[in-house]
């Protein structure tokens, strides 16, 4: 069976994987890692959001060969010290969650847009959002929480 | 009497102030524990082969080679089943035909035998040692059908001579229900001044919480245990116990973790989930089924789905006379009580809104179909009333040449008419309309608007604006609830309770509503939920876990103390009388006695102190409000746009601030996803379904209207409940689906298509508005209004 080898959340893994195995398969299944959620099978929810070398990217989109020596992150690797990440700390501030079963790749996806864009305009929120679905909040909190965050890490408030 | 502390006991913490959720720290590390989430050493992997075809008669199924693959533990096909002694699931008595003979269904095999008759029927299913394994094997068996005729359509199913979904459904017609006075309504539309009427389709939905079902099974002890996500545990205790062999209460439990949405689909027992209970029963292994989105949109049911012909008679002045309505409701094949309930009984309820009708008409026929099963989902009957009374409103406003508001004014129930009963003997308790609708009003500039449809023309783009004001039922007419408190002597004070927490925060409103009477911490409060050896009930429906449950934790937190102060007597040698409380301690009044609440849990005898309560709510509860919405047409696309939403909402008191404004605004773009674009689609002649994943299902996406105005008027509690609150979770989406239609409705008849613009039906796509700009409007009627 192939093996692969890659960063995962900050630490080494390696890791055995049928050709076939989806990222997100290898994340939950194998890895035990199941803040990685599953929520429809066409890519098009992006409850499975992780990021990838600093690219966000759908997890049941991927082969877990894919991520061979490339650097993952995921939800459960953004918390430092029992202290949230800021993207964390403003969806939990901003109500920017109901279920929170969209709300790990909601916050990989604006993790990887901060890392890219430290001070992104409304527009640049909704153009990196626009591949994750969520039913609960209408997405009004979910905005104003990547807005808090950015405020955060630039060190307004 | 109210539970709601007065200003000199709240806290920053305490019921009515926004507070950080309880539920949220693991929600957003990924530390939930939602069904899938949780897998056992030595688990398998269950798949489903479901129908292709929407209905035929299974001839046979060869299951030797899918056995014979690698990895595979055991394949169960329908007739397996039925020798087995499981049960399928069957329509309760309690619905009439026409004829007065009792409705009858199809039975809901958990797995099909004889005869399919929806796209997506379970009707063979792989246990194996992997995901993948199973599904191979599945995709292995070969079931061999004989074609039957298929009705995919209300049109198709009441054609006389259509073929028969169930041979004791003559004509398809599965279920009546006839309201009010037909004669006087006859006689009343012939004298009226004015007469509107509307031709509505309420567009089948599909309630699509993000996380697919999962399901979880295996066996302890003899003990069957189910681990699935589910609104209503009890309800799925019961449901397995029913058609398991062998099975009662006793020898099942149910747990649920978080709940990854739910919207009143996750509220009955789901054939798939008998299934997966007796493959683990069966093999005496631990198994698993995670649907895939496909399945959900094939075989979760769906929401709404009946089209109505609607009519208001007025008098000169814009008072209503009467209503009348008929109705046809596609329930699917194989519909629970609920679908039934929801456009017989349910809607009815709440037909007249709040708007004072003397008389009404309303016949109502439930229709099979070769679909899917309708089920609960947000609003559940409601917005299908609703929307009819408001589509009226707006049409006999048009018709008379009267502002919409006006009209809807002249025929508010009056604060002194409360309580009030409607036409269908339902009392509304408390309900200020004309209030709700000035602070509508205002909070919407309604009189400016004018000004904004002339600055938008000048953009080239077409502005409509659209009102709803309305009440609806909450509580689902299970109005008790128990709640236990268990304070710890490790420092914990624990609520169980049979209600769910999905996303509507409910956990973190109990805890307010706890810190209100025992004034510790928050975090030293926990909410213990979803296993049904802990606590049993109604569950989590209709908008009622605040008003019944809450009110549960208030009253067992008040007694809770009380009994401690008596412990806490025996403690400290005083008497309970001279005892006083306050924030964990208990102290002899004008002595420094004074002992920890946990510590005096340590010193009982379990080292807890354990109460339970109970509340009663003394009827549902009736949230109202007035939604305006003001929309923008591109006259070249058809595209619309939401481009205003302001509300005020009337929900009695307020326990959570932050967490009811987002009930309020994430349900309305649920509504705003109905008006615009969200529809099941299934081919009429082949009863396949066309909207089977997100590419094709149109959810609303984060580039939708956000910027919402939203104001709460705490001025009038709710008068039969402890709290003074009144259900919160469905009054967005019931709102928001009529206000932005009749929005969209406004602009077009600005445009010159006048009262024709009402043709139009929802999904207001832009295709759909495209064309009704060149006077194409879709037929809806399945047979010629009488």
């Amino acid at each position: 069976m192939p093996t692969l080898s890659f960063q995962l959340n900050g630490r080494p893994v390696s890791a055995e994987a049928p050709n076939a195995t989806l990222l997100v398969d290898l994340l939950r299944q194998q890895l035990g890692l199941t803040g990685t959620h599953i929520g429809c099978d066409t890519a098009q929810c992006g409850c499975c959001t992780v990021v990838v070398d600093g690219q966000a990217v759908k997890s049941c989109n991927q082969l877990a060969l894919q991520v061979a020596g490339r650097e993952v992150t995921t939800v459960e690797g953004l918390a430092r010290e029992g202290r949230l990440h800021p993207v964390q700390d403003a969806f939990v501030e901003c109500h920017g969650l109901q279920c929170g079963y969209c709300t790990p790749g909601m916050v990989m996806s604006a993790v990887a847009l901060l890392q890219h864009n430290p001070r992104p305009s409304e527009a640049e929120i909704v153009d990196a959002l626009e591949g994750n679905l969520c039913r609960c909040t209408g997405y009004v909190n979910i905005v104003s929480a990547v807005q808090k965050a950015a405020r955060t890490m630039a060190g307004e408030a | 009497m109210s539970a709601v502390p007065d200003a000199t006991h709240a806290t920053r913490f305490g019921s009515g102030r926004a507070v950080r959720r309880v539920e949220d720290p693991s929600l957003v590390q990924g530390q939930g524990q939602f069904a899938d989430d949780v897998s056992l050493p030595g688990q398998t992997w269950l798949a489903f082969l479901r129908s292709d075809r929407a209905h035929a008669r299974i001839v046979s199924v060869d299951t030797a080679a899918a056995a014979a693959m690698p990895g595979v533990v055991k394949v169960f096909t329908g007739a397996d089943l039925v020798a087995a002694g499981i049960k399928p699931v069957v329509l309760p008595p309690g619905f009439k035909r026409p004829d007065g003979k009792v409705a009858s269904a199809p039975p809901k095999q958990p797995l099909a035998h004889g005869v399919v008759r929806f796209v997506g029927e379970p009707v063979v299913a792989v246990v194996a040692e992997s995901r993948a394994a199973a599904r191979a094997s599945a995709a292995a068996v070969w079931v061999e059908y004989e074609e039957l005729p298929v009705v995919a359509s209300l049109a198709a199913a009441l054609v006389p001579g259509a073929p028969e979904v169930w041979p004791e459904a003559p004509g398809n017609v599965l279920a009546e229900a006839r309201y009010g006075d037909a004669h006087a309504t006859e006689a009343a539309f012939a004298a009226a001044a004015h007469r509107v009427s509307v031709e509505i389709d309420n567009q089948r939905l599909a309630p699509s919480p993000m996380e697919p079902r999962s399901v979880l099974a295996y066996v302890e002890n003899d003990r069957l245990t189910v681990r699935l996500s589910s609104q209503m545990p009890t309800g799925v205790r019961g449901g397995l116990a029913a058609s398991l062999p062998g099975r009662t209460a006793d020898n099942v439990r149910v747990l649920v973790g978080d709940v990854g949405g739910g919207f009143g689909m996750k509220t009955g027992i789901y054939a798939e989930d008998i299934v997966v209970g007796w493959a683990a029963l069966a093999t005496g292994r631990p198994v698993k089924w995670q649907a895939e989105r496909l399945e959900e949109f094939t075989s979760a049911v769906h929401g709404r789905d009946a089209v109505s012909h609607a009519e208001l008679a007025l008098d000169a002045a814009g008072r209503v006379l009467a209503l009348r309505v008929r109705t046809w409701a596609n329930v699917g094949a194989c519909p629970a009580a609920v679908a039934l309930a929801i456009p017989l009984v349910i809607g009815p309820w709440v037909i007249t809104s709040i708007y004072h009708v003397p008389l009404l008409s309303l016949h109502l026929t439930t229709v099979l179909t070769h679909q899917m099963a309708i089920g609960a989902y947000r609003g559940a009957g409601r917005p299908e009333s609703v929307y009819i009374i408001e589509r009226l409103m707006d049409a006999a406003a048009r018709e008379m040449g009267l502002d919409p508001a006006e009209l809807r004014r002249r025929n508010m129930v009056r604060p002194e008419q409360m309580p009030y009963t409607n036409p269908l003997a339902q009392v509304y308790d408390s309900g200020q309309f004309e209030r709700i609708l000035d602070r509508g009003l205002a909070l919407a500039d309604w009189s400016g608007f004018a000004a904004r449809r002339a600055e938008a023309l000048r953009r080239g783009r077409l502005r409509g604006r659209g009102i709803a004001t309305f009440l609806e039922w909450t509580g689902g007419n299970a109005l008790e609830e128990q709640v236990r408190v268990d304070v710890t002597a490790d420092g914990f004070i624990e609520l169980s309770s049979a209600t769910m927490a999905m996303g509507q925060g409910i956990a973190t409103s109990y805890v307010q509503l706890a810190h209100d009477v025992f004034g510790v911490p928050l975090e030293r409060i926990r909410v213990m939920q979803g296993d049904t050896d802990r606590a049993n009930g109604f569950g989590s429906a209709g908008s009622r876990s605040l008003f019944t449950g809450g009110g549960a934790v208030h009253v067992a937190s008040v007694r809770t103390v009380e009994e401690a102060k008596k412990l806490a007597g025996e403690a400290l040698e005083a008497s309970a009388a001279d005892i006083e409380y306050r924030a964990g301690r208990f102290s002899v009044v004008g002595t420094d006695l004074v002992i920890d609440l946990f510590e005096l849990a340590k010193r009982q005898l379990e080292a807890r102190i354990v109460v339970s309560g109970t509340a009663k709510a003394g009827g549902p509860s009736w949230p109202n409000g007035c939604h305006v919405c003001e929309v923008e047409i591109d006259p070249q696309t058809g595209a619309v746009e939401v481009v205003a939403y302001a509300s005020v909402n009337d929900i009695g008191r307020v326990i959570s601030p932050a967490i009811v404004r987002g009930q309020v605004e994430g349900g309305a773009v649920q509504g705003i996803g109905q008006a615009l674009s969200e529809r099941v689609s299934y081919d009429t002649g082949s009863g396949q379904l066309l909207s089977a994943s997100f590419m094709d299902y149109a959810l609303p996406r984060v580039d939708g209207f956000r910027d919402f105005k939203t104001e709460f008027d705490e001025s009038v509690p709710c008068l039969t409940n402890v709290l003074g609150a009144k259900g919160v979770g469905e009054l967005g989406t019931i709102g928001a689906t009529p206000a932005v239609v009749n929005a969209v409705i406004d602009a077009l008849a600005a445009e010159g298509l006048g009262r024709d613009a009402e043709r139009v039906q929802m999904p207001l796509t832009a295709e759909a508005v495209w064309r009704a700009l060149r006077r194409e409007f879709p037929s809806v009627l399945p047979v010629r209004a009488a």
